[in-house]
């Protein structure tokens, strides 16, 4: 594998430069069986390419109100079950009435998330308001109660206004507590340092399913009733408590990561502990790992349909109920595709927010 | 005033381990206030780790040190009021790196001293211009040339007001043509009467500020003596090969 760098490889070395049709030509004679291989295989891609294309284009139902049409013969991809359906899959099993509140819920809470991208925000001062009138907001409309709104009890929240709440709640509770743990197990105080490192490495050693299975269903013989809460929020806290452990972890290799001289010098100055740790350590670590910490933020969105494991009907669960009718039985891999190209939309949206943000702080490294 | 008052730093039966490693020997100092000491001696001697027991960036394990009559040691409460007195300049500068020169200038005043915002810029500029360079206050760090962050360092630790200047080998890092320009600054401070510690290699410049030049081995204080007297004439062996060694090109 040593030869095989760029500039002595034989499939992509000198010839490489040789562009156009020329180029090909003489590469095509000088490795016959490679080219050969290539066309098939570029043939092979174009066929298939056009294949989904036909089904999910040309063929396709796109509206079929009671599935009739994409019964026919020949027809592609039936679209139609997206506009027939598309309410149990973002709404569950939410009151078909007040629906409404579980779209403006979506929104708020799409836009707290997208209002925290925002620099200007990043200020105790200015997130906590944003975060507690989001969420609070978010459970006022989603649960109602108060404000002539009907009560909507927990269970038949779902779909994806369930996802989001779940995802959007872990990620923001994550950071802080994270922090938490990791300034706990950095401590000088071996007691504190020791005990928090134990509760990481066990939690880390879980899988994800039986933490939220132990916060739904074991967790409440053991609590008194008053703490019991709703299971939701249990489970939320179960899930904040795993990926904080995670989170903490990758904010002490950030840490560990920094020059020990920016914590003297700043100790050289007189800064105490907590300006030290809020002025100097953190942000250098925040920026550091901020890699590793979108990562760790398209998983807990990508994990959050494993709540459907524990009775919650979540976007995915939700899906399978749109399809799973007689007149819908045959389009779920449509149902399947549109809930993943809502996860793709999402993933791929905070992977370039997070490239956005590593340009932007990566501005002080420049020379 | 108190005789006492008159004393910057008192260390008294200094001792210090790294495990096993017995670092510091008891070391006994008496800095007058606006006095210069230049500290020098081989690696490993112990010269920057007696320098950072004063700002106690390390803990002794044994003996005595007090800065303007205040015991400095790992108990002490007001570790962090004391060392706003003791401004420190590393070989490695450890500016920081996600704030501008201005920002690093105004943190410590601004969040320590509660010096407000605008006034601790004016005196940020005041110290910047002092190290001739005015206007690179709006850069960061990494758009600097070593001489210019190790410039930036000591008006960072200027504006906090210290009482003392620590220097531990601050031009080590640096490339030979941006020594001067640092050696530069510290020969001006040490000109208006700055309480100075150096830990340095460049005995030119300890000759010419020095009030006594401490040589130190195997972390205890072999020789202290005036700069003249000292390099013309070191008294033990291990000074004279050491003087041989720095002094030969």
């Amino acid at each position: 594998m040593a030869e095989a760098t760029p500039d002595t490889h034989p499939a992509i070395g000198r010839h490489g430069a040789n562009r156009g049709l020329a180029g090909i030509a003489a590469y095509a004679r000088k490795h016959p069986v490679l080219s050969l291989l290539s066309a098939v295989l570029i043939g092979l891609i174009l066929w298939a390419a056009y294949e989904v294309f036909d089904w999910a284009v040309l063929r396709a139902v796109w509206y079929s109100p009671d599935s009739q049409l994409c019964r026919v013969e020949g027809a592609g991809a039936c679209w139609g079950v997206i506009e027939a359906r598309w309410r149990i899959i973002v709404f569950g099993l939410y009151p078909f009435d007040e629906q409404w509140r579980s779209l403006l819920a979506c929104l708020l809470i799409v836009m707290t998330a997208v209002l925290s991208c925002i620099p200007w925000f990043w200020h105790f001062k200015k997130i906590a308001p944003l975060w507690i009138a989001g969420f609070g907001g978010f459970t006022v409309l989603m649960s109602g109660g108060v404000l002539g709104l009907e009560f909507i009890p927990v269970r038949q929240w779902g779909g994806l206004s369930l996802t989001l709440f779940v995802f959007a709640s872990v990620t923001i509770l994550t950071m802080p507590v994270s922090v938490a743990l990791v300034l706990m197990r950095e401590s000088k105080l071996v007691l504190v340092s020791k005990s928090v490192q134990a509760i990481i490495d066990f939690v880390r050693s879980l899988p994800l399913l039986v933490v939220m299975f132990v916060a739904a269903v074991v967790l409440p013989f053991g609590l008194p009733d008053a703490l019991i809460g709703e299971k939701l929020f249990r489970v939320i806290a179960g899930f904040t408590l795993y990926v904080s452990c995670y989170q903490a972890e990758i904010l002490r290799g950030g840490i560990q990561s920094l020059p020990k001289g920016q914590g003297e010098a700043a100790k050289a100055l007189g800064l105490g502990y907590w300006h030290r740790v809020s002025r100097i350590i953190l942000p250098q670590a925040f920026k550091v790992t901020l890699p590793s910490t979108i990562n760790q933020i398209v998983i807990v969105f990508l994990e959050t349909p494993l709540i459907v494991i524990i009775g919650f009907f979540e976007v995915l669960a939700s899906g399978s109920a749109a399809f799973g009718t007689a007149e819908w039985g045959i389009a779920a891999g449509e149902v399947y595709i549109f809930i993943g190209v809502i996860f793709f939309v999402f993933s791929f949206g905070l992977s370039r927010y997070g490239a956005h943000l590593e340009a932007r702080l990566g501005k002080s490294d420049r020379r | 005033m108190e005789p006492d008052t008159q004393l910057a730093v008192v260390i008294k039966g200094l001792n210090k381990y790294y495990g096993s490693f017995h670092a510091l020997r008891n070391i006994e100092l008496t800095v007058r206030e606006g006095e210069r000491i230049v500290i020098c001696g081989p690696s490993g001697s112990g010269k920057s780790t007696l320098i950072r027991c004063v700002n106690q960036l390390e803990e002794h394990e044994a003996g005595e040190i007090e800065i303007f009559g205040n015991v400095m040691d790992a108990a002490s409460p007001n570790i962090d009021v004391m060392r706003r007195e003791t401004g420190m300049v590393f070989q490695s500068f450890n500016l920081f790196p996600h704030m501008t020169v201005l920002e690093n200038c105004i943190l410590a005043p601004v969040l320590v001293r509660k010096v407000d915002q605008e006034e601790a810029e004016e005196t940020a500029r005041h110290f910047l211009a002092k190290v001739h360079i005015p206007d690179q206050a709006g850069k960061y760090p990494s758009q600097l040339s070593g001489g210019q962050q190790q410039r930036v360092a000591i008006a960072r630790a200027l504006c906090m007001r210290p009482k003392i200047m620590l220097f531990d080998e601050p031009t080590s890092a640096l490339d030979p043509e941006m020594i001067s320009e640092v050696l530069d600054v510290m020969v001006e401070l040490a000109s208006e009467g700055m309480t100075m510690l150096c830990v340095t290699h460049e005995m030119a410049f300890a000759r010419k500020i020095a009030d006594r030049v401490i040589f130190m081995d195997a972390g205890e204080i072999v020789e202290m003596n005036e700069p003249g007297a000292f390099f013309d004439n070191p008294q033990s062996r291990r000074a004279k090969t050491f003087l041989d060694q720095v002094l030969q090109h």
